[in-house]
């Protein structure tokens, strides 16, 4: 879903100086409200933690409030997945630090180990979601998402979920349009072979 | 058309529920979160940023309606324009006065007729 940009409030009857700073302030507030969900469920999906996912999403919210707060309100979206991006990055490097083998095998650079073009999916079949009914199904699609790499799981959740096109992607992820078609299809083909084992 | 495979719509749906339903708490925290951004947005920006860029904008924007203003209602504009009218108008007349001295004969003519009674 691409984040909706909050409607600017009416003008209010005496335009002064507080007006002006309250009606900034009410559509970064609206703004922030609109990603704030989606952008906590990335961040879980990446930390497998909830109480760490909630870290970071607050570090995405101070960093893009301060870096990008000032850019045009219709720029904010991508910016701010930006900002999420790299602080997942920097959260994972971190643990990579800390040698923990369980995020090595979650999130392994795995790129390489799958030939995308030989799994692509067919684009009318129903998927292996139909297959699954209710919580089971959400619960599959966690742990498929949970799998993937990182930027394949990015790749995924901000061309399918955020509704981002190919070029808004590229440059949220700091990659190449090409790359974040590869990262899509492998993580396509990744998520229907998980789900169909799953079900 | 949707570009990508058919039960990417069902994950979407899925993506979606698992965000709208958040409990209690973490939309408390959240929030939290979003306020101490914004807490950070108020200390970050000088109070006197906003309207001076306002009253900065207000006088370019006076400046330049008074520029445009100065150059289209200016007199030497209004003579230059006449002046140019003018000197259309008068090598036209000249035109039409010099058919005028090449038909000489024809006006003496003309006037002759008239001068003498029909025979």
């Amino acid at each position: 879903m691409v984040a909706t940009m909050p409607t600017i409030p009416d003008r209010p009857a005496s335009w002064n100086c507080a007006s002006v700073e309250n009606l900034a302030e009410r559509t970064l507030d609206g703004f922030l409200r609109s990603v704030e969900r989606r952008a906590l469920r990335m961040a879980e999906l990446a930390t497998l933690n909830r109480d760490e996912a909630l870290d970071v999403v607050q570090d995405a919210m101070l960093g893009f409030v301060r870096h990008y707060a000032a850019k045009p309100a219709a720029d904010w979206a991508p910016l701010f997945y930006r900002v999420l991006d790299s602080r997942l990055h920097d959260w994972h490097r971190r643990r990579q630090v800390r040698g923990r083998w369980l995020t090595a095998w979650l999130y392994g650079d795995a790129d390489d180990a799958i030939d995308a073009i030989a799994q692509a999916a067919d684009a009318n079949d129903p998927g292996p979601l139909l297959r699954l009914a209710g919580s089971q199904a959400a619960r599959a699609l966690d742990v498929a998402l949970a799998k993937l790499p990182l930027r394949q799981r990015q790749a995924f959740l901000l061309r399918v979920w955020e509704g981002f096109d190919v070029a808004t992607t590229a440059a949220t992820m700091r990659c190449s349009d090409g790359s974040v078609k590869t990262h899509l299809s492998r993580a396509l083909a990744a998520l229907r072979r998980e789900l169909e084992d799953y079900a | 058309m949707n570009e990508h495979p058919q039960w990417t719509s069902q994950a979407k749906a899925l993506l979606d529920a698992s965000a709208h339903d958040l409990d209690a708490a973490t939309l408390s925290r959240l929030n939290r979160a979003r306020q101490i951004a914004l807490a950070q947005q108020r200390k970050a920006t000088p109070r006197w940023f906003i309207p001076a860029g306002l009253v900065s904008a207000s006088a370019l924007l006076l400046l330049a309606v008074a520029v445009w203003h100065e150059r289209a209602g200016s007199p030497h504009t209004h003579n230059a324009v006449t002046a140019v009218a003018a000197t259309a108008d008068d090598a036209d007349a000249l035109a039409d006065d010099d058919d005028f001295y090449a038909d000489l004969d024809f006006y003496a003519w003309l006037d002759a007729q008239d001068q003498d009674p029909p025979g």
